[in-house]
Order: structure tokens, then C-alpha cells, then sequence
């Protein structure tokens, strides 16, 4: 049989046909992919963007339980600033990131870069043990803390006058001066497990004929890790930057549990202080307005943050 | 733009943030304007005539832990009764602890699903949910009788269930005094015993000597004043207004009178002793710390202690805990008092608040369950007409070591204002004073922050 040639006409038809079964197939998988979503986005919706929205507008209202609903303004925002134990929690919130946040990325690489390369069953165990602390409740860890920071019968007093370092018992979590610190030392624990599986995981990515290539070109280990390694997980440290950063502005179970804010406000954070006006006096529109500027500083330093590590050059 | 998808990425993160801060704001804000004592007289009427039908209705209790009202089995005990009586109302019950359970209170309330009953004290019932217009007014079941029975016992008690205006939002069923503890083999020890009345009480002077005495036998650590959180603060109260006869709140409970200068002198003292050594302070510590402490015998003295507490750690000291009232300078002490007793919410549902007050007038008044609910509570009843409930029982020896103490019983002021507020600025002072702010300012403070709050409220 003679073959027969297409012509540009025949070629055009079947390419037309072609594009629309595509649009067709790209509709319906658009359509499913809506529907699979549908259930997150309501819930995201209802739990997420309702409240927020709730919480922007009662901010500039006075809204307590029992009075009437009076318009205010930027009051709330006004009152905020002076606020003595506000400006306090917002001092001791920033204190507890720029330590605790550079603490945990930094013990979390050193570990991971000590672990990453061992057997899998010792790697393994060493995964485990740090993210024992995430998988345990807040309270039972808090409990333990308590107990070990205990000024009568705590083992962190009894360990310290045995060794000769102390002649008075510390109240750990009872002293200004070391309240804090006690706070930072809790949360360190428990936020540095899911750093370091993640850091875990990337350095195992990295191509290992990279850092071959680079030591057969004379590049000692820091300089492997500073132009080989750190550039390839970069991703994973801006991520682990700005959810610890985000953790630590929320910090509250951990005062609720310890030191309810004291002593003397010394431990109190943003996060404690928004849920003891809202909730213990009931001044919902005082927390609101703090919840919209915590919101609006975890913003802002995320941001840098993105700025900061360069996110917006990869891709 | 991938600068820009980058910070969309990051204000979205931040945005989940106010998650945590609006899941409270609820729309029940025009409700919570709406007069309450309108919504109130309805259903207190309405409550009139479907009281005399047979009830049929689902009403829900809950109860803050109160002796034994946090015991499933006994509670259920008291729900059985109450049905062979009523058998058309069902009631539902959820337990809640001190902890978490004004929280719960107030998401109940923001999201208009309160219990019908509540069992506390006037403090919340009627200072705190009274006060805001969310409980039911309940003066119907205040009958002469009733009046006349609880004012024979104590006339406070009369007073802190209704507001200023009269309106009675609580409906009690027992009460205590607060007192303090003290580890009696210790003080036998140290030979300071003889500072103690045969009654329990002492002075100011003597309560010195046996804090010495105790530090003199080796005491490492003779009292803690906790003021770590709010838990038993009453006993830190007790303590500061008896040593030199002060005044917690003005005689109409209107202002708080911490700058007083018995109380200022007061707070010094205490102050004095913690630098020489002869009492501690832990800013760390609530009640349930330092009870835990005393209990251990780590410690001589517990400054939050009562009936309930004696039966509670009765089996796992090791010592004898024996009862005494807080030392003041002319050895009468004022106690702080202990009321707890049911307050109904205004549900605006008026068959579920006339089967609610059925089970408050079972509870508290049927001749066969009122003493039965006295004695789960661990306390001291509120009618005189209950007499004695413990006579006979095996608790007789240990109440009657207590009911000693009822004749100091002092004013009930936990229903000033802005008492929310004042309970954190109390512990917050008392941090300020034993962290070397001088008391004077340290008080000033207290009571500027107090003011301020009332002033707000």
C-alpha cells in the first residue's frame, strides 16, 4: 500500500486534538487534586484563617467576658507598649531565641557531622536518644526537670555539694538570676531531636563525589564542609532556623509547667503572657492585640531569616 | 519572585501563629453583652412553673475536686440516690481539677456550652462567672429556713454566696478553716512544743522562739513560703495578715489593704527571718510543693493545711501531723475559710434549671443525703441542723482535732473584686519582697496593679 504522507493540515488536527485531550485530563486532575484537598483546606480555613482573622479584629476591641464588645482602636496596641511585664516577656522571648535558636542549629550540626557517618545501628541509637525528649509528653519532661532542679531534694543541688561546688542549695527555678537559664537548658533538650535527624538525613545526601573531587584537590575537612557540604544543606538549616525559631516564640507549656512566669516575671515569655490575660483575666482583646504582634515579629524574622541564608538564590 | 514566594511562605508560617491566640474569641461576645439579670428573672420564672411537673430533663454537673466530688464511684453513689427520687432527670458529670479547670470554665462559657451545675466556691461563682452575669440567680432556694440554718452557723457564709446586690448565686453545702501543720515529733524534738497553746494556737512572739528552737536542734529547713504560683495561697495570706492582726480587704470587700502597716510590718518580719535564716522562701514552690516537702518530713511546718489535707496524707507521713492555727500577735488568730457549694448556670434552658435546683436541694438538704454529701466533701457542714456529721464515724477523732478552729474563723473577703488579678500580683509581691525590693514598694506595687484591675473590672 502507497504510504500516506500527513500534511501539515493532518499534523495541526492531531495536535489540536492532542491539546485538548491534555486540557481535559489537566482539568479533571485539577478538579481531583481540589477534592483530595478539600478536607485540609476546610479544616485550614475553619482552625486557621477564621481565628486569625477573629484575632486581627477583637484586637482593636475590648472584649472581656461579661462586658459589652467597645471598640478601642489601637488601645490595645497603646497599652501593650506600656505594659512593664509585656516589654519584660518580650525582652525574655528574644533572650531564649537568639540563645536557644544558634544553641540548638549548632549542637545539632556537631552531632549530626560526628554521627552521620557511623554504622546504621549506632546512628540509629544515637537518633533515638536525641529525639527522645520531642516524643515524651512536655509535662512528664517538665515534671523530671522540676525534680532535678528541686532545691531540697533535687540531684543537680545534691551532685553540686557533693563535689564541694556549692555550700548552699540553689533554687534553680526560684532565682532570677538563674531561672531563665534553667528554661533555656529545658528547652535546648527537647528541641534539638528533630534538628538533628534532619541533619542526619542531608548530610547523607550530599554527593560523595563531590567531597572526593574536592580532597583529591588538596580541601582539608572544613573547607569540604564549608564549600562542599554546607552549601548542599542549606535548604535544611533554613528550615530547622525557622521552625525552632517559631517553637521558641512559643514557648509557653514549659512556663506553665515550671515557674508560671516567675520569679518576679523572669521567665515570663509573650506566649505565657498572652494566655494569662486571655485566659486567666479573661482580656481577650489584650491577648488578641499581643497575638497580632507576635505574629507580625515571627514574620519580620523570618523573613530576615530567608534573607539572611539566601533561600531566595537557590531553587 | 522567588524573593517574593519566599516571604509569602514566611508571613504564612507566622499567620498560623494567631491560631494559638484567636481560638479563644468566640462569637459569644454580643451574648456576653446582653443584660444578664434580665435573661436570669426570665428563667428564674419560668423555673416556677415547670418545678412542680414531674422533671424530665439531661442536666450536666460538673465539679471541681472537692473531697470526694472528684471520685467517680462516690459521686455516682449521689447521682443513684438522687435518681430513686427523680427518676426522670439524667445527670451527666465531668471532673475537673484546679489545674486546668477555670480554662475549661471559660471555653465552656465562650462557646455557650457551660454545665448546668458547678460545685466551688463563692470566689468563682459568684465574684468571678456571678459577677459577669453567667450564673442563674438562685435566692428561691434561699428560704427563711434555709437562711436561718447556714446564718447559725456562720454568717460569713451567708454573705459570700450573694453579691452586693443580694442576689445569691451559690447554694453551700460545707466549709473549713485553713490551718497550718506542723511535724509534732520535730517540735518535740526541738522542745518546741510549749509554744503552742493546748488549742492550737500561738504567738507571734512564741512562733519566733520555736523557729529558733527548731533551727537550734538542727532544722535545716523549718517552713517554706511558697510563692511560686497560686495554689494555697491562702495559707501565705493567713500568714502575713495574723502575725500583727492585719486586714486582707477593707470591711465591704471593695479594696485590698496588703499596705496597711500591720501588714507591711508583717512582710518585713517575714522578710527578717528569711535573712537570718529561720524560715526559707521558694519562688519555685506552690502549696502542693511545700505540702509534698512536709509530708516527707523534709520540712517542720506546712502552711496549707485543713481537714481534708490531714486525711489526704494521713497514710504516708511518717510522723504526726497536728493542726495549728496561724500565730498572731495577740493569739487569736483569724482563719481563712473554706466555702463550697453549687451554683447553677444560666443555660436558658428553664427545665434544665429547675431539674438542676432538684438536685442542689437533694444534695445540700435531703435529710439522708445531706450529711452523706457533708462527709464526702471532708469538711465542716454550713447547716446547724446537720449537728455533728462525723460523730460515730472513724473520721471523728481527726474532724474534731479541726472543728476546733471554726470559732476563728475570720471574714470571707475572696469575693473583692478583680480577685483573679490579685491572686498572681500576691505571689508576685511576695517574690518582690524576699528578692530584696523593699516591702514598702513592693506592696505599692501590689496594690496599684490591684487597683488598676478594679478599676477595669
Amino acid at each position: 500500500m502507497p504510504s500516506k504522507t500527513k500534511t501539515p493540515k493532518d499534523t495541526a488536527l492531531v495536535y489540536n486534538q492532542g491539546t485538548f485531550r491534555n486540557s481535559a485530563l489537566v482539568r479533571q486532575q485539577t478538579v481531583a487534586a481540589y477534592l483530595f484537598l478539600l478536607p485540609a483546606l476546610v479544616f485550614f480555613c475553619l482552625f486557621v484563617v477564621v481565628p486569625m482573622v477573629m484575632c486581627l479584629v477583637t484586637s482593636f476591641f475590648d472584649y472581656r467576658m461579661g462586658k459589652p464588645l467597645t471598640f478601642v482602636g489601637f488601645a490595645q496596641y497603646i497599652k501593650m507598649f506600656k505594659d512593664p511585664i509585656f516589654l519584660k516577656a518580650l525582652k525574655n522571648t528574644f533572650i531564649l531565641v537568639i540563645v536557644a535558636v544558634p544553641a540548638v542549629a549548632i549542637f545539632s550540626l556537631w552531632v549530626s557531622s560526628t554521627i552521620y557517618k557511623m554504622h546504621a545501628f549506632t546512628r540509629s541509637f544515637y537518633r533515638c536518644v536525641f529525639y527522645l525528649p520531642v516524643v515524651t509528653g512536655t509535662v512528664a519532661v517538665a515534671v523530671v526537670w522540676k525534680w532535678m532542679f528541686n532545691k531540697y531534694t533535687g540531684i543537680l543541688n545534691y551532685i553540686l555539694s557533693s563535689l564541694g561546688l556549692i555550700e548552699q542549695n540553689i533554687s534553680w527555678l526560684g532565682d532570677e538570676r538563674t531561672a531563665l537559664a534553667c528554661i533555656i537548658l529545658i528547652l535546648f533538650t527537647t528541641s534539638i531531636g528533630q534538628p538533628i535527624v534532619l541533619y542526619i538525613a542531608a548530610l547523607g545526601n550530599v554527593d560523595p563525589s563531590l567531597i572526593d573531587a574536592a580532597q583529591v584537590d588538596g580541601a582539608n575537612n572544613f573547607q569540604v564542609f564549608w564549600h562542599i557540604k554546607w552549601p548542599q544543606i542549606m535548604p535544611t538549616t533554613l528550615y530547622i532556623l525557622v521552625i525552632t525559631t517559631i517553637n521558641t516564640f512559643q514557648c509557653y507549656a514549659l512556663i506553665q509547667l515550671l515557674t508560671s512566669g516567675g520569679p518576679n516575671h523572669a521567665t515570663d515569655t509573650i506566649m505565657y503572657y498572652i494566655y494569662y490575660q486571655a485566659f486567666k483575666l479573661n482580656d481577650y482583646g489584650y491577648g488578641d492585640a499581643m497575638g497580632v504582634v507576635l505574629a507580625i515579629i515571627i514574620a519580620v524574622l523570618s523573613a530576615v531569616q530567608f534573607k539572611v541564608t539566601g533561600s531566595g538564590s537557590t531553587d | 519572585m522567588k524573593k517574593q514566594v519566599s516571604l509569602a511562605l514566611a508571613a504564612v508560617m507566622a499567620a498560623g501563629m494567631l491560631t494559638a491566640c484567636g481560638g479563644g474569641a468566640a462569637s459569644s461576645a454580643p451574648a456576653s453583652s446582653a443584660p444578664a439579670s434580665s435573661t436570669a428573672e426570665s428563667t428564674a420564672a419560668s423555673t416556677e412553673a415547670a418545678a412542680g411537673d414531674a422533671l424530665s430533663a439531661d442536666i450536666t454537673l460538673w465539679t471541681y475536686p472537692v473531697g470526694n466530688f472528684k471520685d467517680e464511684t462516690a459521686v455516682g453513689e449521689v447521682i443513684a440516690n438522687f435518681n430513686a427520687k427523680y427518676p426522670g432527670i439524667n445527670v451527666k458529670v465531668e471532673y475537673l481539677d484546679y489545674a486546668n479547670g477555670d480554662d475549661q470554665v471559660t471555653a465552656a462559657i465562650e462557646a455557650g456550652t457551660t454545665p448546668d451545675i458547678i460545685l466551688e466556691g463563692p470566689e468563682r461563682l459568684v465574684a468571678n462567672w456571678g459577677a459577669k452575669g453567667k450564673m442563674l440567680d438562685i435566692s428561691d432556694l434561699w428560704t427563711d429556713e434555709q437562711t436561718k440554718d447556714i446564718a447559725a452557723v456562720s454568717e460569713s457564709v451567708v454573705a459570700a454566696c450573694k453579691n452586693a446586690d443580694g442576689v445569691y448565686y451559690e447554694f453551700p453545702l460545707c466549709m473549713t478553716t485553713h490551718t497550718m501543720a506542723i511535724n509534732k515529733e520535730m517540735f518535740e524534738a526541738a522542745d518546741a512544743l510549749q509554744y503552742i497553746n493546748e488549742d492550737g494556737t500561738w504567738t507571734t512572739e512564741n512562733f519566733e522562739k520555736a523557729l529558733q528552737a527548731l533551727k537550734d536542734s538542727g532544722v535545716d529547713t523549718t517552713c517554706i513560703v511558697y510563692c511560686g504560683a497560686q495554689g494555697g495561697d491562702q495559707g501565705t495570706r493567713a500568714l502575713v495578715n495574723n502575725l500583727y492582726s492585719g486586714k486582707f480587704t477593707s470591711a465591704d470587700h471593695q479594696t485590698y489593704t496588703a499596705d496597711s502597716a500591720e501588714n507591711k510590718k508583717a512582710l518585713q518580719q517575714l522578710v527578717d527571718w528569711s535573712n537570718a535564716g529561720l524560715i526559707s522562701y521558694d519562688a519555685s514552690f506552690a502549696a502542693a510543693d511545700e505540702l509534698q516537702l512536709f509530708a516527707n518530713g523534709t520540712i517542720a511546718m506546712s502552711f496549707c493545711w485543713n481537714a481534708s489535707n490531714q486525711n489526704q496524707y494521713a497514710s504516708s507521713v511518717t510522723f504526726t501531723p497536728m493542726p495549728v492555727a496561724f500565730p498572731s500577735d495577740d493569739g487569736v488568730p483569724e482563719l481563712c475559710g473554706g466555702i463550697w457549694g453549687f451554683g447553677i448556670f444560666d443555660n436558658g434552658d428553664a427545665t434544665r434549671a429547675a431539674a438542676a435546683k432538684e438536685f442542689v436541694k437533694f444534695v445540700c438538704e435531703d435529710p439522708d443525703q445531706a450529711v452523706e454529701s457533708v462527709r464526702m466533701t471532708g469538711f465542716f457542714p454550713v447547716r446547724a441542723s446537720l449537728g455533728d456529721v462525723y460523730a460515730g464515724t472513724a473520721d471523728a477523732d481527726r474532724m474534731a482535732q479541726f472543728s476546733g478552729f471554726m470559732p476563728y474563723l475570720g471574714d470571707y473577703y475572696n469575693v473583692a473584686p478583680a480577685w483573679a488579678e490579685q491572686r498572681t500580683e500576691w505571689w508576685n509581691m511576695l517574690q518582690r519582697c524576699f528578692m530584696g525590693t523593699a516591702v514598702d514598694e513592693s506592696v505599692q506595687t501590689y496594690i496599684d496593679n490591684c487597683n488598676a484591675a478594679i478599676a477595669a473590672a
